[in-house]
């Protein structure tokens, strides 16, 4: 359902100019839980902006469900990115004077959702998290578990088809780190919740039934690994 | 986002700094205050006139002096003059004889004129005393009305025949609470003859007048019988002499009335009508209000440097927000549309806490002077606000908070989603 071909960015500062993306290819299915690795300056956070459309290509074409990219407006790919991809990153950018309710709903908000599919989807997204007793709270009350957790339900409400994950537990304990972890590839079992995960955390990679290993702008490697979620 | 919810937004996102909010709301306040009262100032001033000189009506008359030009040789203002030796004769700078006319000049500048029904020259009369039904004596203030020009009147009617007055409100109160019962007494008007002594002359009062700049205190006779007095009081061995006269126009006709105006100045004459003065009037007042509203203008000016400051801290601050919202998909016209909004909104309250403290300001001073200075100019208000200017006033000032939000709006729909979440 994701396509990239021959992926290239090239980011000029200062007249130099330096090749972030080497002509990637990448072909993600639908459901597929994907980890992209590496270090940093490998080009892995670079190849999930491009994947996300939040940056545009020097070079190469991305596809989704078959249709290029690059061919469409601006406003056409706001409009993909808030109704087909939900995004995690590793800070959480929450609302800490707003409500839970007010900070999971922003999406649907954009969107120009109806109040009453507004309250509906975003109770389910809450509940999905095991929020929904919060919904009142102000986001700055909560513990940084439940941050992230607030944060993946504002990824899921509407109903993405791929979540973008970037260093998901990047600021998390290793136990509510892992409470997060089983709850994104829980929506990705369940759900059906296309995931692309990006981290240097080899644990994390490894749950995934997808690696790719990334360096220097380029797919040095990568691994599939069946049956090992879960 | 629907259109509601980018207010509300934007109104969230205002509260969210309380203090900076306010300040600036001050600021604009501060402008929006100064400009409501200066603008309340120059309605007032305008109400008073137009209350004044309403009552003197006349839409067919033009009234006809002659143009005077500026002394030969005058000194510049502030520029001293040279003494010269005198060499006997008295030089006259001006001559006051220059701007009477006499009847054949009169009957000259007139000629040839079409649409004309009447001529009536400035009579020139005064008169000591006047008593009504035979009662108390009161110094007498008298003028005439032209044919074409009529003086609205409280009670009874304007002048429509010889023989008749009209009285100022003022002596009619005095004379009887009931104004209307003077109506169709008679009045007694005694005038001093070139030889110093007294002669009467009866007179039947048919209305009262409504005040007015020259109405408060005169008495107003008609035409036939200003040319009595006049003619009683002139010294005959000088020829008659005018001021100025009156033209009357059979109708009202805008292009016939501009043509004989038209023809009249190329002879040489000043020819207005009544509104032609009225508009002098109110455009001297126009430009007074212009000119206090510009000191306003220059608060808001510096107010809107506040918005302007106060945005450019916002956009920064919420860089790593905007990023969000742009990665979730919010166009860059809605960013700028919630950062203009938030603008505006300063503005908006602003100018409404402005008008409403200026309003409220004004209408205290208004009070207390009418107590100080209540009988001297009855009926004045020094600040008048009309609903069309204070919305205007709040347009005007949420259009200037509009204009200054654009370039920290433009800043924030500008941002780069990818950059800006990584903000420091």
């Amino acid at each position: 359902m994701l396509e990239a071909r021959d992926l290239s960015k090239t980011y000029t500062s200062d007249g130099v100019d330096y090749e972030a993306l080497k002509a990637v290819d990448l072909s993600i299915g639908q459901g597929d839980c994907l980890a992209i690795v590496g270090k940093s300056g490998s080009g892995k956070s670079t190849l999930m902006h491009l994947l996300a459309c939040l940056d545009a290509p020097t070079k190469g074409r991305v596809f989704i469900d078959g249709n290029d990219t690059s061919s469409l407006s601006e406003r056409s790919k706001n409009t993909l990115r808030n109704e087909k991809f939900g995004f995690v990153f590793q800070q959480f950018f929450l609302n800490g004077r707003d409500t839970v309710f007010d900070n999971v709903v922003l999406p649907m908000r954009i969107r120009g959702a109806s109040s009453s599919q507004i309250n509906a989807e975003t109770t389910a997204a809450l509940s999905a998290v095991g929020l929904e007793d919060k919904i009142n709270k102000k986001a700055k009350d909560l513990s940084g578990g439940e941050k992230q957790r607030v944060c993946i339900a504002r990824a899921l409400v509407g109903g993405p088809q791929i979540i973008f994950a970037d260093e998901p537990t990047g600021n998390l304990d290793s136990n509510t780190g892992a409470a997060v972890e089983n709850l994104l590839f829980d929506l990705n079992r369940e759900k059906g919740i296309t995931l692309v995960v990006v981290t240097h955390d080899d644990e994390l990679a490894r749950r995934c039934n997808r690696v790719i290993e990334m360096k220097d702008g380029r797919i040095v490697a990568e691994h599939r690994m069946e049956a090992t979620a879960g | 986002m629907k259109t509601w919810d980018l207010v509300k937004t934007a109104n969230r996102n205002l509260f969210r700094n309380k203090l900076r909010t306010f300040l600036t709301v001050l600021a604009i306040f501060v402008g929006a205050f100064t400009l409501t009262m200066t603008n309340g100032v120059g309605d007032g001033m305008r109400d008073y006139v137009e209350s004044q000189v309403k009552n003197i009506e006349g839409d067919r008359a033009i009234i006809v002096r002659k143009k005077v030009d500026r002394p030969q040789g005058g000194a510049r203002a502030g520029t001293p003059q040279e003494y010269k030796e005198s060499n006997g004769e008295e030089e006259l700078e001006f001559d006051p004889n220059t701007i009477l006319m006499t009847q054949p000049q009169i009957d000259a500048a007139v000629r040839g004129l079409e649409g004309i029904k009447s001529i009536t020259p400035r009579y020139n009369f005064k008169a000591e005393y006047i008593s009504v039904n035979g009662g108390k004596k009161y110094k007498a203030d008298l003028a005439s009305l032209s044919e074409g020009i009529t003086a609205k009147t409280d009670a009874g009617t304007g002048l429509n025949g010889d023989g008749q007055i009209v009285i100022p409100s003022g002596l009619a109160k005095t004379l009887d609470q009931n104004i209307a019962g003077l109506i169709g007494k008679t009045a007694t008007v005694g005038y001093k003859l070139p030889d110093g002594s007294i002669k009467t002359l009866d007179l039947k009062v048919v209305g009262v007048a409504t005040k007015g700049f020259m109405t408060n205190y005169s008495s107003f006779v008609d035409t036939a019988t200003a040319r009595k007095l006049h003619d009683d009081q002139k010294n005959a061995s000088v020829p008659d002499q005018f001021i100025a006269f009156t033209v009357q126009m059979e109708t009202n006709d805008a292009a016939k009335i501009n043509a004989v105006k038209k023809a009249l100045s190329e002879k040489g004459f000043e020819a207005d009508t009544i509104a032609d003065n009225e508009k002098r009037t109110y455009d001297a007042i126009g430009i007074f209000k212009t000119g206090m509203n510009l000191f306003a203008m220059v608060a808001l000016l510096a107010a809107s440097f506040g918005i302007i400051n106060t945005l450019v801290i916002a956009v920064l601050e919420r860089t790593k927000e905007i990023g969000l919202q742009k990665a979730l998909g919010m166009g860059r016209g809605k960013i700028f549309a919630i950062f203009s909004l938030e603008s505006v909104l300063i503005g908006f309250w602003g100018a409404l806490l402005g008008a409403l403290g200026g309003i409220a300001a004004g209408l205290i001073t208004n009070k207390v002077l009418v107590k100080v200075y209540a009988e001297s100019f009855e009926g004045f208000s020094l600040f008048a606000f009309k609903p069309f200017s204070i919305a205007g006033i709040m347009l005007l000032v949420c259009g200037i908070a509009f204009i200054a939000g654009v370039m920290p709006a433009l800043r924030a729909s500008r941002l780069n989603p990818i950059e800006s979440l990584r903000y420091e």
